[in-house]
């Protein structure tokens, strides 16, 4: 597919309309940075299986009449509803504005939280989708975590946006920092409201002192109409520990990259993720790990089910570095698939430049077992139950390792009634 | 309540089942015994319903319904129940969910409300306690990590909370230590009643010593070859399965 660039034009002319604020420069200087790199291309191979041009589309729509608004009746219900499922401090971010307003309620003493356009120093944008998210940043949001600081309750992170009749488009954009020694457990939540086209872009920066740990959710729940590309980039210092769970359960073209920079040693990494992919739908996943150092660890599993005709991808990076000693870095991928239209291509890449080290992937595609979808008929299950039993089965393992009580039970719905959905949509 | 008249079934085209008739009554348990290959799984699974069985010819009806219209579900929620010679192992679906969800199945197919909670709990301890189950083990996967010893328990346990119409175990003795057989021989006789049959496919003589049976039947190359009572049995166990191909040779 060819089709017209994303016109610089037009977003130069969004960027220099956006308020002044703290950010002003550090979107100048990145609408240059994309200026030169612009977006990749399918001919880039880690972008092979998926064309950036429903991204270039809506972007362009979107910048020949951009619009914001506040939240609809609808909008604020499904607010309220989200932050009622799920146990934690909430921070909001509705159209790519930070609301201003959650910070009042937000009750964790040492915790600071605070808004990009106030103070934007220290933020990085080293790849081109971070590059457009920085320009057309509106607002973003800051989390502080200090030193030996225990987080009790978890801090959530609502990205909800809305689009009722003309597209939309919005950037949403979180540098965290978990200074030496302290602990937190973070839930990032994508929602979206209306059915009109919408493309949102996130990108999250994670920096974990020494001996920090973080324990984090991210939810993709976005309507089947919407675009979705997010990357997530860690750095984790001397003995600090990332565990990652990620859940892709709605989207029409989703990208998302996982960057890991296992910079010290000591240092773990777990990062887990599930996608359901139903008719219609892309979803991309794309992980890459850096060990710079030894001993350090990374581990993964991603699980997918795929049914109609759906289009799935895993890639999964470890790049083990010279003189990365010690590393053990495992990778794993499963995926079923429920119709004969599904297409998974999962690749598992290690590049190792040391000699000590422990390293092992195992991928596989399938489909469900003949065997046990008989054994649970004969026990009375009618063939959509069973097939359903088994299939929330298999995600399940993935679900009960996210490392937060607060949103497994949430999930666990979530997962089936999705799951339910799907295989209805396979049958018609 | 099983009429089984001149069937013949076959799986990937080869014929397995070459005219076999059988008829089951209420109150009965019928031993079925025979060498390898002789058709004795193959029967089970086409009472049970399983796809991969082409059935070419006959009929089976099972309290005057024809079985072979039937899905696998609506045979297990009319009463049938089939215990795997190979239960099989599935991981994450919590065993207490699936009893549970068999036992509401079949209540459902029935008209009676769904089972309560603590009813469902009470049932299956009292159940596991007869089998000698740990009630730890509601709460694992199904079958999953279990012993052959505990998969063939468990298929027990599920008979035992199912309480079908028609019972067939396939080769439930086969790799059992004598007190896993104890076991699970007490809880087929615990489900013996004058409404119920019960049928036994076994290779071995052995079950028969707990659980008496009133017919045994002999499968040779797709037919029953001979039937009598208990004593047939004990007789096969001493002339060996050769004899019945000689005989029928003969």
């Amino acid at each position: 597919m060819k089709s017209a660039p994303l016109s610089l034009d037009a977003l130069q002319a969004a960027v220099q309309q956006l308020p002044e604020s703290a950010l002003t420069a550090s979107r100048h200087a990145a609408l240059e940075h994309f200026r030169k790199h612009g977006l990749p291309t399918v001919r880039d191979e880690d972008w092979k299986y998926s064309d950036l041009a429903p991204v270039v589309d809506i972007s362009n729509r979107w910048l020949a009449d951009a619009a914001t608004s506040s939240p609809s009746a609808a909008a604020a219900a499904a607010i309220t509803t989200i932050r009622n499922s799920i146990e934690a401090d909430w921070l909001v971010i509705f159209g790519g504005q930070v609301d201003a307003k959650c910070f009042d309620g937000f009750d964790q003493a040492g915790v600071r939280v605070s808004r990009l356009s106030d103070s934007a120093e220290n933020i990085s944008f080293d790849a081109p989708l971070s590059d457009l998210n920085l320009a057309l940043l509106q607002d973003g949001l800051r989390i502080h975590v200090p030193k030996d600081m225990e987080s009790t309750t978890p801090i959530g992170i609502l990205v909800v946006d809305e689009a009722i009749a003309s597209p939309g488009m919005s950037q949403s954009r979180i540098e965290v920092e978990l200074e030496a020694g302290s602990t937190a457990t973070i839930i990032e939540y994508h929602a979206s409201v209306g059915s009109a086209d919408q493309y949102t872009n996130s990108v999250v920066n994670l920096r974990l002192g020494a001996n920090a740990r973080a324990d984090y959710v991210r939810i993709q729940d976005r309507s089947l109409a919407h675009i979705h590309t997010s990357r997530l980039a860690v750095h984790c210092e001397r003995d600090s520990v990332f565990n990652h769970s990620g859940f892709d359960l709605g989207g029409s073209f989703v990208r998302n990259d996982i960057v890991v920079d296992l910079a010290q040693a000591g240092s773990c990494a777990t990062f887990d993720g599930l996608y359901l992919i139903g008719d219609k739908q892309h979803i991309d996943n794309h992980t890459r790990v850096d060990h710079r150092v030894g001993p350090a660890e990374s581990h993964q599993e991603y699980r997918g089910i795929l049914a109609g005709k759906s289009r799935g991808i895993w890639n999964g990076k470890a790049i083990v570095h010279p003189g990365a000693d010690g590393t053990d870095a495992e990778q794993a991928n499963h995926n079923l698939l429920l119709s004969d239209n599904a297409e998974i291509d999962a690749k598992p890449e290690l590049e190792i430049y040391a000699d000590d080290v422990k390293c092992s992937h195992g991928t596989t595609v399938g489909q469900l077992d003949e065997t046990a979808l008989f054994y649970l008929r004969t026990r009375g299950l009618s063939k959509r139950e069973a097939q359903q039993v088994l299939t929330t089965a298999f995600a399940q393992s993935i679900v009960s390792k996210a490392h937060s009580d607060a949103v497994r039970d949430f999930l666990e719905q979530k997962v089936a009634q999705r799951l339910g959905e799907m295989m209805q949509g396979a049958e018609s | 309540m099983l009429q089984i008249n001149d069937l013949k079934a076959s799986i990937g085209g080869t014929e397995i089942l070459r005219g076999l008739s059988l008829t089951v009554n209420a109150g009965e348990v019928h031993a079925i015994m025979g060498p390898n290959g002789s058709g004795k799984s193959t029967l089970a699974q086409v009472i049970a319903g399983h796809a991969d069985y082409e059935v070419s010819a006959g009929t089976v009806q099972f309290e005057g319904k024809d079985l072979l219209e039937l899905e696998p579900e609506e045979r297990a929620r009319e009463g049938i129940f089939l215990g795997f010679q190979y239960p099989v192992e599935i991981p994450g679906v919590n065993n207490a969910y699936l009893l549970k969800a068999a036992v509401n199945a079949k209540r459902k197919h029935q008209g009676v409300p769904e089972i309560d909670a603590f009813e469902f709990l009470k049932l299956a301890k009292e159940k596991m306690a007869l089998l000698g189950m740990d009630p730890k083990f509601l709460n694992r996967g199904v079958n999953e990590g279990f012993s052959g010893g505990e998969k063939k328990r468990n298929e027990i346990l599920q008979m035992a909370m199912l309480e079908p119409r028609l019972a067939i175990l396939d080769e439930t003795d086969s790799g059992l230590d004598i007190d896993a057989l104890r076991a699970v021989a007490e809880g087929v006789n615990a489900l013996r009643s004058p409404d119920r049959a019960i049928v036994l496919v076994t290779h071995y003589q052995r079950l028969l010593d707990y659980v008496e049976p009133d017919y045994v039947h002999v499968l040779s190359e797709g037919r029953i070859a001979r039937s009598g009572d208990k004593t047939l049995a004990l007789e096969l166990e001493e002339k060996g399965y050769d004899w019945v191909r000689e005989a029928t040779a003969g």
